[in-house]
């Protein structure tokens, strides 16, 4: 780790390396509730990371010991190089956005935005222009003499962020940031939080519930729960391929099967034997299968690979979602653009990848391999 | 309805009429050539000329002032610091126990609490005079303080002080750039009324003046004894101004802090 520490340094900006690490992090509190066991992570410079979990995961807990307000009672944290543990908040090249913005009330735009730079003792003639790049930042110009109260929640959440960045920190902690907008106005964030992010540069580690949100802004994103990172990965393999049933609900809506591996290739459920595309499990092992309601299609009862009965069906605008009860009385989700008629019998076909077979208790290290293996057999076959 | 509201308004000002009739009495029979009050005889400032030639009331007037100032000022910086160390105090059941300690000495009667004063100051051999009445009105008005500054720190959103931290404020900085100002209003009310309870007291200042000292409502109350004398009613109408042009300050801050508070209500509901 001392090589790392100092490598990293010397590491120009091009390249990449970790700017914090979370080491073995632990913690106790006092009322014994334990928030966060064994919490291993490495955050890269430049990327926009989301901690993702519901609520009482540790996701808040996680980033009040990156930004030092909150002392973990096992573990370290590193900075850049540097072991910050027990460094004061106020001396850490972090900033973070919070959860009701908590701006100055007494203190309007200009004077909130200017709080960090004046504690530094900058000179008026430098705060000036890098307040006035802040708010341009976030699209705020011509709102530095408005008082606090008089800005909508959206603008809060601006002058919020530009209080924040204005300090050009290393990394920026948003603790869900979004969270009082409404639908509209927090999609329009999400989109211009990402291109703030870009044109910065700089890391940015969004907390959140929402996981249409850290779906839609991360780079990579941590799904955290009971404490513990569950899994560690890129949205697309987060939703694609969750390492375990809790990831699996909760990103994105599933069917959800207990299952049997009957030899690599050929998996058991709902009483049926199916091809797929996972492999390297013991014969007969249990195993769990996750089928995306937006992977089903609805065929003709004698192509379907599976025949089940309409529950209900609602229009939700761009799709049907529709609740079907197979042969062997498994419920099924289906999104499909084609509507179907109650109590109608239909077939319900996917393909053998749309199959994805989850091994009970698997650590993120073993599915990570197991899920290599297939894409090196895969290029063989090319 | 109508005739309900105008007996309403009646009778507000019938009760209004009872409580000021008193002082415009005592403040018409100022204006009185006579030596009584059984009498207005004809209009004249002579007790008012004769109260600022009186060197000894004017030494007594200005002393008052300086004992309220000083009290209160010294009480609120106490006060201040005392509802900060209870709003700190974790356990809740701990908390309620100091403020009940504080709310007790609020309400229990200023004789009793003047007594016991007397007795703890010759006790330790304190001597009666100014420093005696200084101690027994900072500790009278602290609890006062305590309890007009502890609502804003209950209201105080803490996430502010770890936004600070976050910027990269010392202590002392979120201390002062970002609490003060937000106690700042519960601070200068009870300042304010510290003040006020310093210059009307009498009972407690009764107890622990000696004999170098007496305060503006000791030394009225001892004259009114001695016979009654027109130079009191001309020094209680001064003293009366006095705390009507206080009420006004009040009036004029609050009503600007209010404006303040309305505004920030409006931002929430937007």
């Amino acid at each position: 780790m001392e090589e790392q520490a100092t490598g990293a340094s010397a590491c120009s900006y091009f390249c990449k390396m970790d700017i914090i690490q979370l080491k073995h992090i632990n913690k106790r509190y006092d009322d014994g509730f334990i928030a966060l066991k064994d919490i291993n992570l490495k955050i890269e410079s430049g990327k926009f990371y989301s901690l993702l979990g519901p609520s009482g995961s540790g996701k808040s807990t996680i980033l009040r010991i990156i930004a030092g307000f909150t002392q973990p009672t096992e573990g370290e944290v590193w900075f850049d190089g540097k072991n910050i543990t027990d460094l004061d908040p106020a001396k850490r090249q972090i900033n973070t956005v919070f959860q009701n913005y908590a701006l100055f009330p007494h203190l309007n735009v200009f004077e909130n935005v200017a709080f960090g730079l004046k504690i530094k003792k900058l000179p008026l003639s430098q705060i000036k222009p890098k307040v006035k790049d802040a708010l341009h930042m976030v699209r705020l110009d011509g709102y530095a003499n408005r008082e606090i109260s008089e800005l909508s929640g959206g603008q809060q959440q601006r002058v919020a962020i530009a209080r924040a960045i204005v300090n050009e920190p290393k990394v920026l902690l948003l603790d869900e940031s979004l969270s009082a907008l409404d639908k509209r106005l927090r999609k329009e964030m999400q989109f211009e939080l990402r291109a703030i992010q870009k044109k910065l540069g700089i890391t940015f580690i969004f907390v959140t519930h929402d996981q249409e949100e850290a779906l839609s802004m991360s780079d990579e994103i941590f799904v955290l729960n009971d404490g513990k990172i569950q899994q560690n990965g890129s949205p697309v393999d987060i939703y694609d391929e969750p390492i375990n049933d809790f990831v699996a609900r909760f990103i994105g809506e599933s069917n959800l099967l207990p299952g049997r591996m009957i030899q690599d290739y050929e998996v058991e459920f709902a009483n049926h034997h199916f091809q797929c595309a996972d492999a390297g499990m013991k014969a007969n092992e249990k195993v769990e299968v996750v089928i995306r309601p937006e992977d089903l299609d609805i065929v003709a009862p004698e192509k379907g690979k599976l025949v089940a009965t309409a529950q209900t069906q609602l229009f939700l605008g761009d799709h049907f979602e529709i609740k079907a009860i197979d042969t062997d009385e498994n419920e099924w989700l289906i999104h499909s653009t084609n509507g179907c008629q109650l109590n109608e019998r239909i077939g319900l076909y996917f393909d053998p990848e749309d199959i994805h077979v989850m091994r009970q208790h698997e650590s993120q290290a073993d599915f990570d391999a197991r899920l290599e293996s297939y894409e090196g057999e895969e290029s063989n076959d090319e | 309805m109508k005739k309900r509201q105008v007996l309403a308004k009646t009778y507000l000002l019938l009760v209004l009429i009872i409580l000021y009739i008193p002082i415009f009495y005592l403040i018409y029979f100022s204006f009185s050539s006579g030596k009584d009050m059984n009498q207005f005889k004809s209009f004249t400032w002579a007790h008012y000329q004769a109260l600022f030639q009186d060197n000894r009331l004017l030494a007594i007037f200005l002393e008052t002032i300086l004992l309220a100032l000083l009290s209160s000022l010294i009480a609120t910086v106490i006060g201040t610091m005392g509802a900060l160390a209870i709003s700190m105090v974790r356990k809740k059941s701990q908390q309620k126990v100091l403020l009940s300690l504080n709310n007790v000495l609020m309400v229990s009667p200023d004789v009793i609490i003047g007594a016991s004063f007397l007795i703890f100051f010759t006790a330790l051999g304190i001597g009666l005079n100014f420093g005696s009445v200084l101690l027994s009105h900072i500790a009278f008005s602290i609890p006062i303080v305590v309890l007009m500054v502890l609502p804003r720190l209950n209201e105080f959103d803490y996430a502010l002080v770890d936004a600070a931290r976050d910027l990269g404020a010392s202590s002392y900085q979120v201390f002062t750039k970002v609490m003060l100002p937000a106690l700042i209003p519960g601070i200068a009310t009870g300042l304010f009324m510290a003040l006020t309870y310093s210059l009307d007291d009498f009972a407690v200042t009764f107890f622990v003046t000696g004999n170098g000292f007496s305060t503006l409502s000791v030394e009225i109350y001892s004259r009114a004894r001695q016979g009654i004398d027109l130079e009191v009613n001309a020094l209680s109408t001064v003293m009366f101004l006095f705390v009507l042009l206080l009420v006004g300050i009040y009036y004029f801050i609050t009503a600007r802090k209010n404006k303040k508070t309305r505004k920030g209500l409006g931002g929430l509901i937007k």
